[in-house]
């Protein structure tokens, strides 16, 4: 049988609430066609400046990022969902901090010559759909020359209320081994690991035909080596507890044609670090083939107890410690604007975005200001192919 | 081992002789099964039919201006957003809150009505006016829905879809002349479903072939009137409460027999131009008839092509 293609966003529109009927909707429903996406994203990092380093390289990272995805119905019943990911590295990340003449931190940076590294991750998923919802299970696998990580996932939703109330739930869980390179030169730890347990539980209401509200909590468990081990100096718990809280609202403006979205996320761990996101969109349709996507997104944490921005070497190894900016107290403001263009059995988005971190920007006191924070820029194209 | 041979049963519903085949090697099993589907479009027009005092939306209707709302189930509420999307794709041509305004025009009668009640009217129509909060749905005062313009086909998507879960492979239900699949014909054959001429009732206007998904029309098939050489179609504009001046019929193909008929209706209220041009935009198959009495669209089949080889089906 020959599919009928979706043309037209009027036909796409209609075709969506008219299969949600419930006397044509089959509940939950593996996707009816299959896609192929490619999406290719550089994610910058802005150079250091000679005030803050001395010597050595000022480039920071400059990550290539290419990602494959396939998600196609299996039998009437079932979709498969495969990810492959691959990324090429390049540049320096802070090695350790010193005090300058004037008491602020200098920066020295690792690897003279820069940093190169790979990394490649593959993963694959299966979803089986009920009448009111779905269970699905993945396995992953991430190595880079340093790094290599196995994981799973099981997830289960299922609507509720007539239809206005979906919950789901998730567990996962990540074995991870750590080698450092040239281990022996620099005194790194050798080979280490790490583990780490997720919990996962969210409800999404319809509240009327234009608003919807998603409410989801998620507890982490990480135990093992958590410290950073190219630094000349972190040593951080092996044990680490993670909640995160998190609230979504969509509200579609019918006489713009668009919809406002906001999402507010509160984080804490027992390292001492909370935060709070807030982000904004408003998804733009323009015409029956364009939409464009501004967005605006507010980031600030506390520091972790250990955090330092000034390494202390007298310290004994057995007290905490990092200079690690990210968990210095900041704030971070980045915004960008997507354009996705539909056409045909084609989808094209071009995404652009900046961010900037300062502890200036910081909502929370910051006792010790933060060196080497990161500001960058990422931009990303990325097509799907459905047929 | 019998083979399956096509069987076919009508019956009256939504005020349309209706038709469904299927192939059976079982006339019993395939008169049971069929009677099944049958009472599910039974179910639909009893619940929606606004000429029936006991039906759901006639309770719906009677709760205009309450300040409680009517409480509604999934089924409608699934309906209604469907509907909402209708009307946000047609700009406001689609809406089912113009009940009101199917009351004030007489067709019967070939009258038309005073513009001070079309004035009237018109305040209490628009899909805007409307608002549900979770279960509750509320009318404003002398707000008439009228889902006969989604229902029909709905149902013929419902019985479809109900007809593949009983196990049917090979099957075609026919409401009145909107369409939908439940599987091609044996042998990977297309249905082909004649479409009638808006002009003389009993010429085809066209044939379309079908193998999946719906195909429904929309057309002033007889119901229209003549007035000082004026036509005054059925099918009324909820903006201006006039009867919309475009084509004189659509026949569309689609995925669903639900969608075919939101498109064949918008496409109807349009202006002719409009519509034509919306209807290649979808790229699905259609075909026109314009006030001109013109026929043409990409699914036009020619009147000169071997017709099917149809195989003789037998009445239950």
């Amino acid at each position: 049988m020959k599919p009928f293609r979706q043309r037209s966003k009027s036909l796409l529109a209609l075709s969506s609430t008219a299969l949600a009927i419930p006397g044509i909707a089959s509940g939950d429903a593996p996707p009816p066609q299959t896609t192929l996406s490619y999406k290719f994203s550089n994610y910058n990092e802005d150079d250091m400046s000679r005030s803050q380093v001395p010597f050595g390289s000022l480039e920071r990272y400059d990550i290539d990022v290419h990602q494959f995805r396939l998600l196609t119905p299996v039998g009437r019943d079932y979709s498969l969902q495969i990810d492959a990911n691959h990324e090429n590295m390049s540049g320096a990340s802070p090695w350790f901090t010193t005090a300058g003449t004037n008491g602020s931190p200098i920066i020295n940076m690792s690897g003279a010559s820069g940093i190169t590294d790979e990394r490649s991750e593959l993963a694959v998923g299966v979803r089986y759909y009920l009448s009111d919802g779905s269970i699905g299970g993945a396995v992953g696998y991430s190595e880079e020359n340093d790094y290599r990580a196995t994981y799973f996932s099981f997830s289960g939703q299922k609507t509720i209320n007539e239809g206005m109330t979906t919950v789901s739930v998730g567990i996962s869980h990540s074995a991870d081994d750590i080698f450092p390179t040239d281990a022996a030169i620099f005194n790194r730890v050798r080979n280490a690991d790490k583990q780490s347990s997720s919990a996962v539980i969210s409800i999404s209401q319809i509240i009327n035909q234009r608003s919807t509200f998603q409410l989801a909590g998620s507890l982490t468990e990480q135990s093992g080596f958590l410290s950073d081990p190219y630094k000349f100096r972190d040593v951080r718990p092996d044990n680490k507890t993670q909640i995160a809280l998190s609230g979504a609202y969509r509200y579609f403006v019918v006489n713009a044609d668009a919809a406002l979205h906001t999402d507010y996320r509160y984080y804490h761990d027992d390292f001492g670090v909370s935060s709070h996101t807030l982000s904004v969109a408003w998804h733009q349709n323009l015409g029956n083939r364009w939409q464009l996507v501004p967005n605006l997104r507010y980031y600030s944490q506390s520091a972790a107890d250990f955090y330092t921005n000034i390494d202390d070497f007298l310290k004994p190894l057995t007290e905490f410690q990092s200079s690690d900016y990210r968990l210095s107290a900041y704030g971070a403001f980045s915004g960008g604007a997507s354009i996705v263009a539909s056409i045909n059995d084609w989808t094209a988005t071009l995404t652009a975005e900046r961010y900037v971190a300062d502890h200036k920007h910081s909502a929370y006191a910051v006792t010790q200001p933060g060196a080497a924070l990161v500001s960058y820029t990422r931009v990303s194209l990325g097509f799907d192919f459905t047929f | 081992m019998t083979t399956a041979t096509l069987k076919r049963y009508g019956f009256q519903a939504m005020g349309v002789p209706c038709e469904i085949q299927i192939y059976d090697s079982s006339r019993i099993n395939a008169r049971q099964r069929i009677q099944e589907l049958a009472r599910e479009v039974s179910r639909l027009d009893k619940k929606y039919s606004r000429y029936r005092r006991d039906s759901f939306i006639t309770e719906i209707n009677l709760s205009a201006g309450s300040k409680l709302g009517i409480k509604i189930d999934t089924e409608t509420r699934g309906i209604l957003n469907h509907a909402l999307k209708c009307f946000e794709e047609s700009e406001g041509l689609f809406d089912v809150t113009a009940g009101a305004l199917y009351r004030l025009w007489d067709f019967r009668q070939a009258r038309i009505p005073a513009q001070d009640s079309i004035d009237k009217v018109l305040r209490s129509v628009g899909f805007h006016k409307l608002s549900w909060q979770g279960q509750r749905l509320h009318l404003p005062a002398g707000m008439e829905l009228d889902l006969g313009g989604i229902v029909k086909e709905y149902a013929a998507d419902a019985a479809a879809k109900m007809a593949r879960r009983m196990g049917i492979q090979h099957g075609l239900i026919n409401l009145g002349g909107d369409f939908a699949v439940i599987g091609e014909q044996p042998g990977e054959r297309p249905w082909t479903v004649g479409i009638a001429n808006p002009g003389e009732r009993r010429s085809m206007m066209a044939k379309i072939d079908l193998s999946a998904g719906g195909l429904a029309s929309s057309g002033d098939y007889e119901r229209y009137f003549e007035l000082n050489g004026e036509r005054y179609s059925h099918i009324l504009n909820p903006k201006t409460g006039w009867p919309s001046k475009g084509l004189r019929a659509v026949s569309v193909a689609a995925n669903l027999c639900t969608v075919a008929g939101s498109f064949a209706t918008i496409a109807m209220l349009k202006p002719e131009n409009e519509a034509i041009a919306w209807l290649e935009e979808s790229g699905l198959p259609h075909v026109y008839m314009t006030n001109a009495e013109q026929i043409a669209g990409p699914a036009l089949k020619q009147e000169s092509a071997t017709p099917a080889a149809e195989p003789a089906a037998e009445s239950l």
